[in-house]
């Protein structure tokens, strides 16, 4: 099957105060069609970069060089103009966000954004089309008073329907990849597992790849097919979630299960210090490229 | 401290900004041993050598009484330095502390404390001035007493806004369950958080006072004859222009210097100052 | 055995006229000296309005506070204030940027007068010591620190204040999970060794079944659940502590049975 996204040997680094630092050691991912792919790691692990030079935004950085080969449906996202870039976000590619009544525009009703996605794929839609359209759209979240919603803007309505909302829009266009980044995390336990079972069936439905950047493993142990351990700037375990989480072969990915509380009991675990095994080789499970 | 120091002489800008202010700050701190004619700071005559152009002599010419300009230039640059010192020093801290506690406390205090500021703010700070030294002698003393009066509000306004922020910050409710004072609170936990801007609001406000202070000499109501002021200089010359040029330019290119440098640095360092927050 | 803190019919109302909000409605329980008690909830819940409440932030609107078998004021004294103790949930913002670590934790020593004033900066640096920090570290600013250093802090600072509650507001929330678990033990030792008390607020249920030994289950205001640890777990009786424990993203297969048969319980 052709990859949606192909990331090869990615490189980032800061020129900063004090010198040049590697953020990122050469990282390699591809996500194939449909397919939904997580990116787990903790905070400063590299994760959240990752996703903005996929969308273009790190590379506007003075500060920051990009290295490495990026596809995105088998075009060369290094080649393409900034114009270009932008044209795909929004379009071919989408994205969802940790709070999204930050990311959505206050000074907006929500009709009058679910408008302007549209246009961005079809400029010449009318507003009683865009309407209409939005309404499906809002049905497929299981939102279904569209007046009241399209009408409102996001400060008046509750974080869980303002994600509901954004995954709504960010699939609008029929992207074919949607990037999101810890999202819900900013919500509800509650509310978070909703959303995230919507967006897991939504996905299925539209056949959306998903690249999911979270530092949850529980999250992503019931939304990814596949999954991504990074460490520092290093890919350290790579395979079908399945596999990793059923035998967790990397020192990192096995520190980082073992510390999560599970509510079954046995107490909080036991962390040993870092050690140095955390920067042994890359652990692929099974046969990952076909 | 340091790293400010490195960003601060690293950029182009901020770099002139460094040198302007240097070269200001030096000749009024060694105005005696810089100006070629220490003397005619005061009142001397000279009618044998009025209204000069420049030459190798007086290299900015000399006034209509026959001083040399570039000497009068060169103390004139210490009177606005103190000026602004005294003004600041004066303003800020009574601005300081209205904005900080009204910022911090909050109900009535805010209240009292901030109609009080917005009253000042309301009457353009010129006229103010204006008002007041019409009331009282044009002198030195009393220009800056007019000059502080217009300048606190704007601090008090500056740390009322960062205050209130902070205000929400979990250090404040930390020290507060602790059950510490509220002096303790507002001057040794959010006051050190507002020194960054206070810090930089006073370089770029050296500048600004300068150019009031020279203002109010313009109109003739602040620094009186014969102390050298660069605002009463332009003021004189500005009647014999365009033949007498160096009566008028050279002041004035003193006061844009003087501002100008001041206010690079100002911002240079609300840039440095800010990102570190 | 005396509860250490007791809370009895305790009400709490924001706003006047129209715009009256009761964020905490008849409340009561007690947490025993020794005892970790989780404080569960959603946001709305009330959890932090009852937290402000045991820390004498504001007064109830109704009801009583009880400490140590007295009436606890809201005007707290010095006494009260050193007893009842916060850990933040966000270690960035609960230490002040522009002082030192140590500056921090010897403010309650100098509120409250412990120690002489000679002897504060080693009392300081052996609270950082007992949280496993370095004694040095008090002369370091907040932003020298790690994220679970500077809790860690937080921790030392509630320390040094000889407290015998403490109210822990998301402690480790903001924490990578390694770094969380670490906490966490650190928090059971002291625990252990001091004989404190905790209130747990929180909405991770799965850090709730490994530190508390009671859960309070809240919602809109009101107490809907208060039982043993295990007991709530094994046995909720409220379908919303049993919608709470769902939605828990769990890595273990024996997790996923749990939720699945507290799931198929909850449907008959």
């Amino acid at each position: 099957m052709r990859d949606v996204l192909r990331i090869e040997d990615l490189v980032l680094k800061f020129r900063g105060y004090t010198g040049v630092t590697e953020v990122l050691h050469g990282i390699s991912l591809n996500i194939r069609a449909g397919e939904r792919v997580a990116l787990v790691g903790e905070s400063g692990s590299g994760k959240s970069v990752t996703a903005r030079i996929v969308l273009g935004q790190l590379q506007e950085l003075r500060s920051a060089q990009v290295q490495g080969g990026l596809y995105f449906e088998e075009q060369d996202l290094n080649r393409l103009s900034r114009r270009q870039w932008h044209a795909l976000r929004g379009t071919h590619m989408s994205m969802i966000f940790q709070d999204p009544t930050s990311s959505l525009n206050p000074v907006f009703t929500i009709g009058v954004q679910f408008t302007e996605v549209l246009r961005r794929r079809d400029p010449k839609l009318s507003k009683e089309a865009a309407a209409k359209r939005a309404g499906e759209l809002l049905n497929s979240v299981s939102i279904h008073d569209h007046a009241r919603v399209l009408n409102a803007y996001p400060f008046q309505l509750s974080g869980g329907m303002n994600q509901r909302v954004a995954i709504a829009m960010a699939l609008a266009n029929h992207p074919s990849l949607l990037i999101a980044d810890e999202p819900g995390t900013a919500l509800d336990v509650t509310v978070q597992a909703q959303t995230l079972h919507l967006m897991h069936d939504l996905v299925e439905r539209t056949g959306t790849a998903v690249l999911f950047i979270s530092h949850n493993l529980g999250v992503v142990r019931e939304f990814a097919d596949r999954i991504y351990v990074i460490y520092r700037g290093r890919i350290v375990e790579q395979g079908p979630t399945q596999a990793v989480f059923e035998n967790p072969r990397h020192a990192y990915t096995r520190a980082l299960m073992a510390a999560v509380p599970r509510i079954t009991g046995g107490g909080v675990p036991e962390i040993q210090d870092m050690d140095g095994a955390f920067f042994d080789p890359l652990e692929v499970h099974g046969e990952d490229r076909p | 401290m340091k790293r400010t120091l490195v960003i601060l002489l690293r950029n182009p800008l901020s770099l002139i900004g460094v040198i302007l202010v240097a070269l200001v700050v030096l000749s009024a701190i060694f105005a005696d041993f810089i100006a070629p004619f220490p003397e005619h700071r005061g009142s001397v005559v000279d009618f044998v050598n009025f209204n000069k152009a420049p030459n190798a002599t007086n290299i900015m010419g000399t006034d209509l009484v026959g001083r040399d300009l570039f000497s009068r230039i060169i103390y004139a640059f210490r009177i606005s330095l103190v000026l602004g010192v005294v003004v600041l020093a004066i303003a800020t801290p009574i601005g300081t502390l209205v904005g900080l506690f009204a910022g911090y406390v909050g109900g009535k205090t805010e209240f009292i404390l901030m109609r009080l500021t917005d009253v000042f703010l309301s009457i353009p700070p010129l006229v103010l001035a204006i008002a007041m030294m019409g009331v009282l002698e044009p002198t030195l003393m009393n220009a800056m007493l007019a000059v502080t009066a217009m300048w606190w509000p704007w601090y008090a306004r500056l740390v009322y806004n960062i205050a209130r922020s902070e205000r929400e910050e979990g250090y404040v409710l930390a020290a507060e369950v602790i059950g510490a004072s509220t002096p303790h609170i507002a001057l040794r936990e959010i006051l050190p958080n507002c020194l960054p801007a206070i810090l930089t609001k006073m370089t770029l406000d050296m500048g600004f006072v300068i150019i009031i202070a020279s203002s109010l000499s313009f109109l003739g109501l602040g620094v009186q004859p014969p102390t050298p002021d660069l605002g009463s200089m332009v003021a004189e010359g500005a009647r014999y222009l365009p033949d007498s040029w160096w009566l008028t330019v050279f002041p004035g290119l003193a006061i844009l210097i003087a501002v100008f440098g001041f206010n690079l640095v100002g911002d240079a360092l609300r840039e440095i100052l800010g990102a570190d927050q | 055995m005396t509860p250490l803190l007791s809370l009895k019919n305790v009400s709490k109302t924001f706003g006047h006229g129209d715009h009256i909000v009761q964020a905490v409605r008849d409340v009561s329980f007690d947490v025993m000296p020794g005892e970790c008690l989780a404080v569960v909830g959603e946001s709305g819940s009330g959890k932090t309005t009852l937290a402000n409440m045991i820390l004498g932030v504001f007064g109830q609107s109704s009801g009583e506070l009880w400490f140590d078998g007295k009436p606890l004021p809201t005007r707290r004294t010095l006494e009260h204030r050193s007893a009842i103790q916060l850990v933040q949930q966000n270690p960035l913002s609960s230490l002040n940027p522009k002082r030192s670590v140590g500056a921090s934790v010897r403010l309650g020593l100098d509120v409250y007068g412990i120690g002489s004033p000679s002897d504060r900066w080693s009392l300081v640096e052996a609270a950082l010591e007992e949280v496993g920090l370095p004694r040095d570290f008090r002369k370091r600013p907040p932003a020298a620190l790690s994220g679970g250093q500077r809790q860690r802090v937080a921790i030392a600072r509630a320390l040094a204040c000889q407290s015998r509650l403490v109210v822990l507001d998301e402690p480790t929330s903001a924490l990578d999970v390694l770094v969380q678990a670490r906490v966490l033990r650190l928090l059971n030792d002291l625990r252990a060794a001091k004989g404190l008390s905790y209130v747990f607020i929180t909405h991770d249920l799965s850090v709730v079944r490994n530190v508390a030994d009671r859960v309070a289950v809240f919602k809109s205001g009101q107490l809907v659940e208060c039982a043993e640890t295990g007991a709530i777990f094994e046995n909720p009786r409220e379908d919303y502590t049993r919608q709470l424990i769902g939605a828990v993203p769990v890595v273990t297969r024996e997790e996923i049975e749990l939720r699945n048969t507290l799931a198929t319980e909850g449907q008959t």
